[in-house]
């Protein structure tokens, strides 16, 4: 949790519980940064580091359900722990339907808010993880041809060379050569890992090809 | 000046008693034994306008008014024989028509021997108009003076300087139980019981030699006795006369046991009251306090979690090497603030729980309107409504009950979140507004964006029992407007222009203690 390339940030309207919150976090070594409004939040410039959000629901401008709402929508992807000052069945059930790690109720007791902060950074870092993956994967796509993605698409549909080179009306032997290029484009360690990257990068075959014995 | 005064030619001698009888003030006319007249001085005929011949006989009499002359007449008759003194009053037409009132003697002359006539009769008529009009009028005055003094329901009672009564009315005996022929001579101190006596002695001797006042004449409270022994209340004020050099004191004393009993009787009732209403407010307090246990719930919560949250992190602040003693010190001073900050709003819900019937205090609109807001805040937002404050600036404290006003302010908002809660009109908003529209009166407004009110149920809002909710018990908006009203304000509602409700209060200010 010393990791200095995380931070949690916090909103909440009252000052004397997101100072708290904050040096909580801070005297566990974990860079906390204090907000007191959801429009505050969304203005500041933050940091590109591995993040979460603690949020308190009854928020002044605009509740801490909204923002998780608007968050969603505008494609951030960022943990959020619920805090509030009185439970609410309802309103919990909301906020974890829409993907919140946790939800707690003032007074929480340490662990849990540390507990609760592990997990949600764990999780942004595992977003992060594949969100830079999937960067890497469509650089590598990138640098394929025209020709090559075709080969890729009809590769991982799991069709040999033999029925590529029918497909795309060429020779087996040229399939062959393409096939060898897009592996090492691509980083491919085997067919099983390209299928693999192929998934990730959402790639759909053809239309007429879907249909494979 | 004398143009008509002669009409018969008598002797010289005659002239004499003419000229003397032409300086009378008085109407005259000197009448012959036959009955002719023998002539008027000028003052008669300027007055009357008549000249002798039209006096001639009993031609003068006509003069007399005619509601007077049928008693005139007949007196005059029953002393023509015997020959006496006359002397009756009545009315004389003046030469313009009116009548002025005469007092008309008779008279007999006798004439100078030798001129050998008959004794002659003189009539001489003195006005008397203006004497008559002053007697008329004080006796009026002095009649109805009379009347006020024995119909009145208060006992008058006189005394003298020697401070024996000199006079009581009919209600004297009323009051005391003293005919008021009983009281006269007694002395005053009679009419009160002994720890009175000497000291009403020593204040009257002190003022018939110093002359000055030790007690309100104009109204004092104090004992008296009647005449079975029973002491009562009564309420004394009183005047002086002097009449030939001495004083006469004149006393108006009014039983007001009566009436301190209905006092005492409605200054319980009023108690009662209060403790009714007192007992009726605080209980809808209580259940509007119950709709609101989220938010007190939620506002206690607050800095509970501060003061865990900090607690938890001087604690490891404190163990982390080397300690970093600036760190938890903030937080320990966070902790402190945090825990100010709740035992303030269990104050502050304590107070509104409190079972007080009335606590005139000095209070700040605005601050009461924050505070209220702060109970109903949590509420709001959770129904989606927004609470906004429009706070007029610098206005004056208000004497009052705190908790009280509170309470109004509490409904009126809770009215309005309830009244938006299940309509799908956007925005939902509440705005409270505070001003000072004149500068003897604060105004406050409750405005909100709900459905309004309805036109049909406008007169019936503040009646007992009249609820639009389900679960209402319709007592918020009297209670609201009986504590407005024990502030001497007023409450109303209309519709906003926008739609929506609006519910306005004016309070005066003043002292608290008024």
């Amino acid at each position: 949790m010393s990791d200095p390339e995380c931070i949690v940030f916090i909103v909440d309207d009252d000052s004397l519980v997101r100072d708290s919150v904050a040096d909580l976090l801070v005297s566990a070594g974990v860079a906390a940064q204090t907000f007191g409004s959801a429009t505050d939040f969304i203005r500041a410039e933050r940091p590109d580091v591995s993040a979460c959000l603690i949020l308190d629901v009854e928020l002044p401008d605009l509740s801490g359900l909204d923002l998780q709402t608007d968050l969603t929508k505008s494609g951030i992807e960022i943990p959020i722990i619920f805090l509030t000052g009185h439970g609410d069945i309802p309103k919990s059930v909301r906020a974890m339907k829409a993907g919140a790690v946790e939800f707690l109720t003032k007074p929480f007791r340490k662990e849990e808010l540390i507990d609760a902060v592990r997990q949600a950074l764990a999780r942004d870092g595992e977003i992060r993880k594949q969100r830079s993956e999937n960067l890497k994967l469509r650089d590598r796509l990138g640098t394929l041809t025209p020709r090559e993605r075709q080969v890729l698409a009809l590769v991982v549909t799991g069709l040999l060379n033999k029925q590529i080179a029918g497909e795309l009306g060429t020779t087996e032997l040229t399939i062959k050569v393409h096939r060898g290029r897009v592996m090492r484009k691509m980083k491919a360690a085997s067919l099983a890992d390209l299928v693999r990257m192929a998934g990730k990068l959402n790639l759909s075959p053809p239309p007429s090809y879907t249909k494979v014995e | 000046m004398a143009v008509q005064t002669q009409t018969s030619k008598e002797g010289s001698e005659g002239l004499d008693l003419r000229d003397l009888i032409e300086t009378i003030p008085a109407l005259v006319l000197c009448v012959l034994p036959d009955g002719l007249v023998e002539f008027t001085n000028c003052a008669w005929q300027e007055y009357t306008g008549c000249s002798v011949q039209q006096a001639n006989g009993t031609g003068w009499q006509t003069a007399i008014h005619p509601s007077d002359v049928a008693a005139f007449i007949d007196e005059w008759n029953a002393t023509l024989a015997s020959g006496i003194h006359f002397a009756a009053e009545a009315r004389l037409r003046r030469a313009d028509g009116e009548y002025r009132w005469f007092l008309i003697r008779k008279a007999l002359a006798i004439a100078p021997a030798r001129t050998g006539s008959a004794l002659r009769t003189l009539i001489a008529c003195e006005d008397i108009n203006d004497r008559k009009q002053a007697q008329a009028q004080l006796q009026q005055t002095e009649d109805s003076h009379r009347l006020v003094v024995e119909t009145a329901s208060d006992a008058i009672v006189s005394m003298d300087d020697n401070g024996a009564i000199v006079f009581a009315n009919p209600a004297a005996q009323r009051v005391f139980g003293y005919e008021p022929s009983e009281l006269i001579g007694k002395p005053l101190t009679v009419l009160m019981p002994e720890f009175m006596r000497k000291r009403h002695e020593a204040g009257f001797t002190r003022y018939l030699t110093t002359a000055q006042r030790h007690i309100n004449w104009q109204g004092t409270e104090f004992t008296a006795l009647r005449k079975n022994g029973e002491e009562f209340p009564a309420e004394l004020s009183f005047g002086e006369l002097t009449r030939d050099g001495h004083k006469v004191f004149t006393g108006f004393i009014r039983d007001i046991g009566a009436r301190k009993q209905a006092e005492d009787r409605w200054k319980e009732a009023q108690r009662a009251l209060q403790m009714t209403q007192a007992e009726l407010a605080h209980v809808t307090r209580v259940v509007t306090m119950n709709e609101l246990t989220a938010s007190i719930a939620h506002e206690v919560n607050q800095p509970l979690a501060a003061i865990i949250a900090s607690g938890d992190s001087c604690t490891a602040w404190l163990a982390s090497v080397p300690p970093n003693l600036d760190k938890a010190r903030a937080a320990a001073n966070r902790v402190i603030q945090a825990a100010k900050q709740a035992s303030e709003i269990v104050r502050r819900v304590r107070a509104v729980f409190k079972k007080t019937p009335s606590d005139a205090a000095s209070v700040d609109i605005n601050e009461l309107i924050q505070e209220t807001i702060s109970f109903v805040d949590y509420e709001a937002k959770r129904k989606n409504i927004s609470l906004r404050a429009n706070l007029g600036v610098g206005l004056p404290t208000i004497g009052g009950d705190r908790v009280q006003l509170q309470q109004v302010l509490l409904n009126l908002m809770m009215n309005g979140i309830e009244c938006m809660a299940d309509c799908d009109r956007e925005p939902k908003r509440i705005l409270i507004h505070s001003s000072l529209p004149n500068s003897g009166e604060l105004l406050v407004s409750v405005a909100d964006t709900g459905p309004g009110i309805d036109a049909e149920n406008a007169n019936r809002l503040f009646a007992p029992f009249f609820t639009t909710k389900p679960q209402g018990i319709g007592m918020g908006l009297p209670i609201c407007r009986s504590i407005i009203e024990a502030h001497s304000g007023r409450i109303w509602a209309e519709n906003n222009g926008s739609g929506g409700a609006a519910f306005h209060f004016m309070l005066p200010i003043k002292a608290p203690s008024e």
